[in-house]
């Protein structure tokens, strides 16, 4: 999975592109617009993640160029200014999807692989993770053969982690994901808190491995190894 | 061309100007009344003289008539007399002249009826050019009807109607110059507390708005104004406060996020830790920068309602409906501390408003209940209609706040006790943020202390027109 990254900002790039690479995506760096341009004339990538802000030309124009030569990898833009024009401008010059700075790098690798999902096979009708196991048709829940009683939004909160198995949630992906809020503010945040405190007592209350962990600073996952 | 920039300057003018065409006017009238009163007096005395005239006609024997004018004592009197004299037969046959009508005719043939009823009033000219006013009666001597003719010349009433003119005339220019100098000194007086005003505008700045315009009259237009000043003065003064408040408190709020950043990461540098440790330090500069993230967000959100650059996205909606959706959402805070929601209301109550916007709003203060609210009390929601406005009320049960802080609990960072709510996890902007997103709609937001105890949060909003 090749991946092109354009942004002039050295250190963001450098630790995006790090984090991508170790998610084991191959990145490609390029700090400007006409560097990007000639880098696609080169070679062929799975996804761009753009920049807006870049030198020289703004990264709308460098959009609009490189949908003229051809090139229809997904592109991802990326954005400190989150009015909804620029949203809509964005969208409108051939962007797949946005991203507001300063984001969540859990936040980044849900949309990459939700642009990368576009064209795959349909969703499960169950999915697993150890002994814990969820019926999509049925809403039902069990662990270790017992079934979990959960509410319908602690199981759409449960659908949404093991989908994202293994990868670190956001709160703000669960505000929009599961509680489909458009906004997202403190309030809300605490809502989320309360209810995977709540969620983690009936997934992992009575068992010895833990699978629902918090991640300081960033989010929840889901996952077997303690780590 | 002449231009008057000071107000003083042209009200004295146009002072001048009006005065000065009142004089005019009424000069006009005067001597319209003095030429018109001369007038009568003069036909009033020849009157009198024709009755004497009269008495004086006779026909001598040889038929001719004659003036009897034998009885003045000093014969040159008759050069006194300015009668003009004419009689005529009704036919218009010329009886008699005077000698001062050199033989010049006095007002020509007669015409039908004149002088007959009364005595008959006209003017007339002479050969020569002299202005006469004369007078015509019909008057029988020995039965035979003679046509009398008397006038007296004009000249010295237009010389007297003259003089009285040029009399009034010579007052006028002193009448405009001492208008002109009280009106200016009028003008200026009542000017005089604007200059003040203005001088005292000039020295004020930002920094010092705590000053304020002299009133000098409170009941006049000045007064007035300079009222209007002052209390624009005071709002000015109020946001300057609330601005340098905010700038103070901001920069200590995004201070204390950068601090502890720096710290924790300065702390884990100073001797090897596990990667468990590491791990926890960074996640806890992370939380650190969401703090930082959401106050940036907050700010920004709130400023660009300041600047007036919100697109709102509005639709009619059931306020009630919102209620109810703000409380499932957050019903799980209050369950958490064994705390209840009641709501009721009206669901047939429609606002027209951005509804998301909204709803931010209103989850901030149902938030602000459910954190302040003590456990297991209750928060009653309450929507309402009131008159053109809905109202939406949240009441806690919590410790009502001071009178003189409830005002300023919606300013941005404003805390009741700092140290404490921090650590509750606030942001310090969820009511300046509830604020606006009810202001921005067109309602208002304000706090009363509670009937039970607690804090009651009263919102108010135009209500829709119902479809």
């Amino acid at each position: 999975m090749n991946i092109l990254l354009v942004e002039d900002e050295r250190k963001l790039a450098e630790a995006v592109a790090e984090g991508l690479q170790g998610e084991g995506y191959e990145v490609t760096l390029s700090p400007s617009g006409e560097d990007a341009l000639s880098s696609t004339r080169r070679s062929r990538f799975d996804l761009i993640l753009l920049d807006v802000m870049l030198p020289a030309r703004s990264g709308l124009e460098v959009l609009g160029e490189m949908r003229r030569t051809g090139v229809d990898a997904p592109v991802l833009i990326l954005t400190s200014r989150d009015s909804i024009e620029d949203r809509v401008l964005g969208l409108d010059a051939g962007a797949d999807d946005y991203l507001v700075k300063p984001f969540a790098f859990a936040e980044l690798l849900a949309r990459i692989r939700a642009l990368m999902r576009r064209n795959a096979p349909a969703a499960p009708s169950s999915l697993r993770l150890a002994d814990l196991t969820l019926e999509l048709e049925g809403r039902i829940a069990t662990r270790g053969g017992r079934k979990l009683e959960l509410t319908a939004r602690e199981f759409d909160l449960l659908e949404y982690l093991l989908l994202n198995c293994g990868s670190v949630v956001s709160r703000e992906m669960l505000a929009r994901e599961v509680w489909k809020q458009v906004m997202r503010y403190t309030p809300l945040d605490n809502v989320i808190d309360v209810q995977i405190t709540r969620l983690r007592r009936k997934v992992d209350g009575d068992f010895q491995k833990k699978l629902l962990h918090t991640v300081r600073g960033v989010g929840f996952v889901l996952r077997e190894d303690e780590r | 061309m002449l231009r008057f920039t000071n107000v003083r300057q042209r009200l004295t003018l146009w002072y001048v100007f009006v005065f000065g065409l009142m004089l005019l006017l009424f000069i006009c009238a005067a001597t319209l009344l003095e030429y018109w009163q001369l007038t009568r007096q003069l036909y009033h005395a020849e009157i009198q003289d024709i009755e004497t005239a009269e008495g004086l006609l006779a026909f001598a024997p040889d038929g001719r008539l004659v003036l009897h004018e034998e009885y003045h004592n000093h014969p040159q009197s008759i050069l006194l007399l300015d009668r003009y004299m004419e009689v005529l037969t009704p036919s218009g046959q010329v009886l008699l002249r005077n000698s001062k009508l050199h033989g010049q005719d006095l007002g020509g043939l007669p015409f039908p009826d004149e002088g007959l009823s009364s005595y008959h009033e006209r003017r007339v000219r002479l050969a020569d050019g002299t202005h006469l006013l004369l007078i015509s009666h019909i008057h029988s001597i020995e039965n035979r009807p003679l046509l009398i003719r008397l006038a007296y010349s004009s000249a010295p009433i237009k010389h007297g109607v003259l003089q009285f003119v040029a009399l009034l005339m010579m007052g006028v220019p002193p009448a405009l110059l001492f208008a002109g100098v009280a009106g200016y000194r009028m003008a200026r007086r009542a000017l005089q507390p604007l200059q003040k005003m203005a001088l005292r505008a000039e020295t004020i700045t930002a920094n010092d708005l705590d000053q304020r315009l002299p009133v000098e009259n409170p009941s006049d237009e000045l007064g007035h104004m300079a009222r209007v000043f002052n209390e624009l003065l005071q709002r000015l003064q109020n946001s300057f406060e609330i601005l340098k408040r905010f700038t103070a408190d901001a920069s200590h709020e995004l201070r204390t996020p950068l601090s502890s950043l720096r710290s924790v990461g300065e702390v884990a540098l100073q001797r090897l830790h596990t990667a468990e440790e590491y791990r926890d330090t960074i996640g806890s500069m992370l939380e650190e920068v969401t703090r930082l993230t959401e106050m940036v967000d907050g700010l920004l959100s709130i400023s660009r309602a300041d600047a007036g650059q919100v697109a709102l996205h509005l639709t009619t909606f059931s306020i009630l409906e919102l209620a109810r959706e703000v409380v499932a959402l957050l019903g799980l805070l209050a369950e958490e501390k064994g705390q209840k929601i009641q709501i009721e209301g009206n669901p047939e109550l429609y606002v027209n408003a951005d509804r998301l916007v909204l709803q931010r709003g209103l989850a901030n203060i149902v938030e602000n209940a459910i954190k302040h609210g003590p456990s297991a009390s209750p928060i009653s929601i309450l929507v309402a209609r009131n008159d053109n406005y809905i109202d939406i009320s949240v009441e806690d049960r919590g410790e009502t706040i001071r009178e003189d802080l409830r005002e300023r609990i919606f300013e941005r960072f404003f805390r009741i006790d700092a140290s404490r709510s921090r650590q509750a996890g606030g942001s310090g902007l969820g009511l300046a943020i509830a604020k606006w997103a009810i202001e921005v709609n067109g309602g208002s937001v304000t706090l009363q202390a509670g009937q039970h105890g607690g804090n009651f949060f009263l919102l108010r909003l135009p209500a829709a027109s119902s479809e």
